[in-house]
């Protein structure tokens, strides 16, 4: 053969080993049976590291998806034509679809994971992530924020070590967790939370229903030492107590007798932020004047709304320090004594749109003062919340009860000392 | 100096373990809502024992409510329902004990089994027993188990309110106490009216005859 063909085959056989090995790349897992043929021609071009498509904001969308994860996640005996329904080898690339933005691209594939999971999705529907998002909120997360559809494991979706995803935005949090007795358990942050129906926190009994269904007898446990346990487990959160490092506040929650559940403001109706900014004078806080105008501008509406204290912690982060029982707070006087901290620290709340409370601050001496004595008719801790006007009531009717005999007394001698002088009979 | 059973058993019994038992709860009761300036007791311990001895008088209260409610006793009870004469004697009572008493004059009331309080005692009395120890007792219990009886106390108005009359009570009676104490000193002799209590006989002046 002569040099130049030969260079030539070689070229050709050489080019044609890099094509192979190019295209080859491929079917690395095609050994694996989960990825089909035509999923394999898809990763072909996305397999590739860095592949990425600019949109219209300028924002980078990336294209890559890791084969080998995907041909590992229960999505792969799906494949990618199911959710990605509008592409076909025929139309891309380019691919003729405008995506304003990654968000805007996320949200429209949230409709995808719903044709699948559908309940799944109702729960999510309904849960404070979802309200947020309808809020507008860029940060909220929607399901790929927590989920890499494209290396989707059974039920895998929290990393002890981590905290992710949930830790992706709650990282204080975890970090605050990880220490508690809980997270040393490696609790996964959705047995308590609930993963896709997550609720704001301190709204409803989720939380408490949570502590309880896994904690058994906790009430007949506390009866045996706590005079009013039943009380001390409806108006104090379990974190008040055993996250003993926490510091503490009281929550005074609008509450609807007759629906006998806490009020909730309608979307798009700010009424209670209005009404509390507009009750509040000096943007020092409600005072107890100010608290009894609010409640009844609540009333006025024909609905019989109370307010309902209840004693809590005062960050998320520290509710989740929850250590070990040995460590729970026992000792009375820690709430139950004049000037007690949780007690410094006083807001007003009602649950938003989208179950998120909203809490407006009050002045702590809308819990000892007189004029407040019938809107927080409801709470009342005996010894740290008392009214200073009935202690100098008290004080007046020990001066009367002693002080009285005491000038009888005195009068008596004194008449007794004359009656003597002047030579007057002498009786008892 | 003859003397007349004014004050049967039943009474004295009454009164004994009342006396002792309001004395515990207003320690105790004292003791919780003023924790931090006063440390006798736990607060816990405090609590457990004003329950326990609020419950004792509770019960003690219908020795005192049966025994005159099947007693022709009870008459020391009935009120005076003639304005005039009730203001009468209350006025004169009231000199007795603010002049008259300095001055070695006698007690314009005399005492006999079917009339044995003067019209200051009757009224005090009749307000305490009929409505404030009542009242208390109602009170007491409902702060005894405030998710039990929740919907009572919501619709008084809240554990609060609740808490206010049940501290005003206590306010009176921390008053009253001492007061009352004193006031059983002024029989003919200092401890004359502390006995009749004990053995149940009041001696009486020999001019006196029979009740009013």
């Amino acid at each position: 053969m002569h040099g130049k063909r030969l260079a030539t085959l070689v070229m050709a056989a050489l080019f044609g080993v890099a094509m192979a090995l190019f295209l080859g790349r491929g079917s690395a897992y095609a050994a694996d049976s989960a990825v089909s043929k035509l999923d394999q021609q898809c990763l072909a071009c996305h397999s590739m590291e860095g592949m990425e498509k600019e949109l219209a904001d300028g924002e980078k969308l990336s294209l890559h998806v890791d084969g080998s994860k995907f041909a590992k996640s229960v999505h792969s005996v799906i494949g990618c034509a199911v959710c990605h329904s509008t592409i076909t080898l025929e139309n891309h690339p380019p691919s003729n679809t405008k995506i304003t933005s990654v968000r805007a691209y996320s949200l429209e594939m949230t409709k995808v994971c719903d044709t699948c999971h559908g309940d799944i999705f109702k729960r999510y529907k309904g849960s404070v992530h979802a309200a947020l998002v309808r809020e507008g909120n860029p940060s909220a997360p929607v399901c790929t924020d927590c989920h890499n559809p494209h290396a989707v494991m059974a039920k895998a979706a929290y990393d002890a070590a981590t905290g992710t995803p949930c830790s992706k935005c709650h990282d204080p949090i975890f970090k605050s967790y990880a220490g508690s007795v809980h997270g040393q358990a490696a609790l996964p942050c959705s047995v308590c939370h609930h993963a896709h129906d997550v609720s704001a926190a301190t709204t409803g009994d989720d939380l408490k229903s949570a502590c309880l269904g896994c904690h058994d007898g906790v009430l007949a446990a506390h009866q045996k030492w706590l005079p009013n346990a039943e009380q001390h487990f409806e108006t104090v959160s379990c974190a008040a107590c055993h996250a003993p490092d926490a510091k503490r506040k009281v929550d005074l929650r609008l509450y609807n007798n007759v629906a006998q559940k806490r009020v909730a403001e309608k979307e798009g109706v700010p009424q209670f932020e209005n009404r509390a900014l507009a009750a509040d004078a000096n943007g020092a806080g409600l005072d107890a004047m100010a608290l009894r105008g609010l409640l009844h501008e609540f009333n006025s509406e024909g609905e019989d709304v109370t307010l309902r204290g209840r004693l809590e912690v005062s960050t998320g982060v520290e509710g989740h320090r929850l250590l070990d029982k040995t460590r729970a707070i026992r000792d009375c006087a820690k709430c139950h004594r004049q000037g007690a901290d949780p007690f410094q620290s006083v807001t007003v709340s009602i649950v938003g749109p989208g179950g998120k409370v909203l809490r407006y601050n009050a002045q702590h001496d809308v819990l000892n003062s007189i004029f407040s004595v019938d809107s927080v008719g409801g709470f009342y801790a005996i010894g740290g919340t008392r009214i200073k006007l009935l202690d100098w009531l008290l004080g007046l009717a020990l001066l009367g009860g002693i002080g009285g005999p005491l000038a009888h007394l005195t009068l008596n001698w004194y008449f007794k000392r004359h009656a003597k002088r002047i030579g007057g009979k002498e009786d008892s | 100096m003859p003397r007349i059973y004014v004050h049967p058993l039943p009474v004295r019994i009454w009164h004994w373990i009342n006396a002792l038992g309001f004395l515990v709860m207003l320690f105790t009761g004292f003791q919780i809502r003023y924790i931090g300036l006063i440390d006798l007791l736990s607060f816990r311990t405090a609590v457990v024992v004003h329950n326990w001895i609020g419950f004792v008088l509770i019960g003690n209260f219908f020795i005192w409510f049966l025994f005159y409610l099947f007693s022709d006793k009870i008459r020391v009870y009935h009120p005076e329902l003639s304005p005039l004469k009730h203001f009468r004697a209350t006025f004169r009572q009231a000199m007795f004990y603010g002049y008259g008493i300095f001055k070695g004059q006698p007690n314009p009331f005399h005492v006999s089994v079917y009339n044995k309080f003067n019209s200051l005692q009757s009224m005090s009395y009749q307000v305490i027993m009929m409505l404030l120890v009542p009242l208390q007792f109602y009170t007491g219990v409902l702060l005894w188990d405030i998710h039990r009886f929740s919907g009572m106390i919501n619709a008084l108005g809240g554990v609060r309110v609740v808490d206010t009359a049940h501290v005003l009570i206590f306010i009176f009676f921390a008053g009253f106490i001492p007061f009352h104490i004193y006031l059983a000193t002024l029989g003919h002799t200092r401890t004359a009216h502390l006995k009749s209590m004990l053995t149940g006989y009041e001696e009486v002046e020999e001019e006196q005859e029979g009740g009013k």
